[in-house]
């Protein structure tokens, strides 16, 4: 796995990435270290979403299958809400 | 938080909703209040659920603090027994797939979408694309499909990639436009097909065919796209046959006004000078980090 670090400045010395987005950051340092090509996602289609057992906001034990039941879910990994 | 938007159509499927990250509970509190998210967030501040589905992000070192622990991020659907029937990554930070891409995995048919005020001349064959993007409206970062579809009566095609020599494939293409990102187009199976009385052979596309184009709003350009519309532009050209008479090719040039939605949350790396709401990200940021130099 290779971290893409293509990156263009801009008028205001932010950078530009290979997708065409602007920020502050150089590519492939800190916050925008981003894979080139392919890695990692995780267990494969057709297969159980393993168990997720994390907190809940107030830090109390969730259990993720267990809180949906029977019901179909769209399950979320991002980045982070506070940058 | 752009899922907020499409929450109602994704419930209204009986379909319930996760969001994990490794923020404190506490950060991720402040950040569903303020945003006035009703979904379900989740902490793994030891990014141990994101290490046990293998997605942690290794190019960060560990002593790269407090990067270090964040997932390669992305998105699973699941069914009624928990098995995974879609995943949607994408190897950039700054983007995620669209409420409207989900909705349509868990089958949805709700999706609103704005047609493409495209000027037609009155001498329009027969078959033209409709081109729209899917759910009407543009996030930063957040994929939306551009769609160029047309419904290819019986007994013709479309010449698909790579169309035989002389000949034009299908294909949609915006023009370059530094506040929008695109990537790659998703094109459907195309069929083989053998011209009567020859043996020769080539790729076409039947029926309703799609082309769809992911593009979202470049985030350094957030500022200026917030208060307005994106303006997308860009052209369709096709060619249709039957196995007698192919039409010339046929180029089509569309110009959509798409309305911007609520803009992401700016975090940290937010322009110095915005002026929207706050989930004390500045605050919690902190926090992370004096926790994570201790651990």
């Amino acid at each position: 796995m290779e971290i893409q670090t293509h990156g263009e400045q801009t008028e205001n010395g932010w950078w530009r990435d290979v997708d065409g987005f602007v920020g502050p950051i150089q590519p492939g340092l800190g916050p925008r270290t981003d894979p080139m090509g392919e890695f990692p996602t995780g267990p494969d289609i057709g297969s159980r979403l393993p168990d997720v057992r994390a907190m809940d906001v107030d830090g109390n034990p969730f259990d993720l299958h267990r809180d949906r039941g029977a019901a179909p879910a769209i399950v979320v990994f991002f980045r982070s809400a506070v940058w | 938080m752009q899922l907020q938007s499409g929450i109602e159509a994704i419930r209204a499927n009986g379909v319930k909703l996760y969001a994990l990250s490794y923020d404190e509970p506490d950060a991720l509190r402040d950040f569903r209040d303020v945003y006035g998210i009703d979904y379900t967030f989740l902490s793994d501040p030891d990014s141990e659920v994101i290490r046990q589905f293998g997605v942690l992000n290794t190019l960060i070192l560990e002593d790269d603090h407090p990067w270090h622990g964040i997932p390669f991020p992305g998105t699973y659907v699941i069914d009624t027994d928990g098995v995974i029937t879609h995943k949607f990554f994408e190897n950039n930070l700054a983007l995620r797939v669209g409420p409207d891409v989900l909705l349509r995995a868990i089958g949805g048919e709700s999706q609103e979408s704005i047609a493409a005020d495209a000027e037609l001349p009155d001498d329009a064959g027969p078959l033209e694309p409709e081109v729209y993007l899917e759910g009407g409206r543009l996030a930063t970062g957040v994929m939306c499909d551009l769609v160029a579809a047309f419904d290819v009566p019986e007994g013709r095609h479309l010449y698909a990639q790579p169309a035989p020599e002389g000949m034009v494939s299908v294909d949609l293409t915006v023009d370059d436009n530094p506040g929008l990102v695109v990537k790659n187009i998703q094109r459907p199976e195309s069929e083989p097909h053998q011209l009567e009385g020859t043996d020769e052979v080539f790729q076409v596309h039947h029926g309703r065919v799609e082309l769809r184009l992911p593009v979202t709003v470049n985030s350094g350009m957030v500022k200026q796209a917030t208060h307005g519309a994106v303006q997308i532009s860009g052209q369709v050209v096709w060619q249709a046959c039957d196995d007698a008479v192919c039409d010339v090719p046929q180029k089509r040039r569309f110009e959509l006004s798409v309305p911007m939605a609520a803009a992401t949350p700016p975090g940290m790396l937010a322009p110095k000078d915005y002026d929207g709401i706050s989930a004390n990200e500045a605050a919690h940021f902190q926090k992370m980090r004096e926790r994570r130099n201790r651990s």
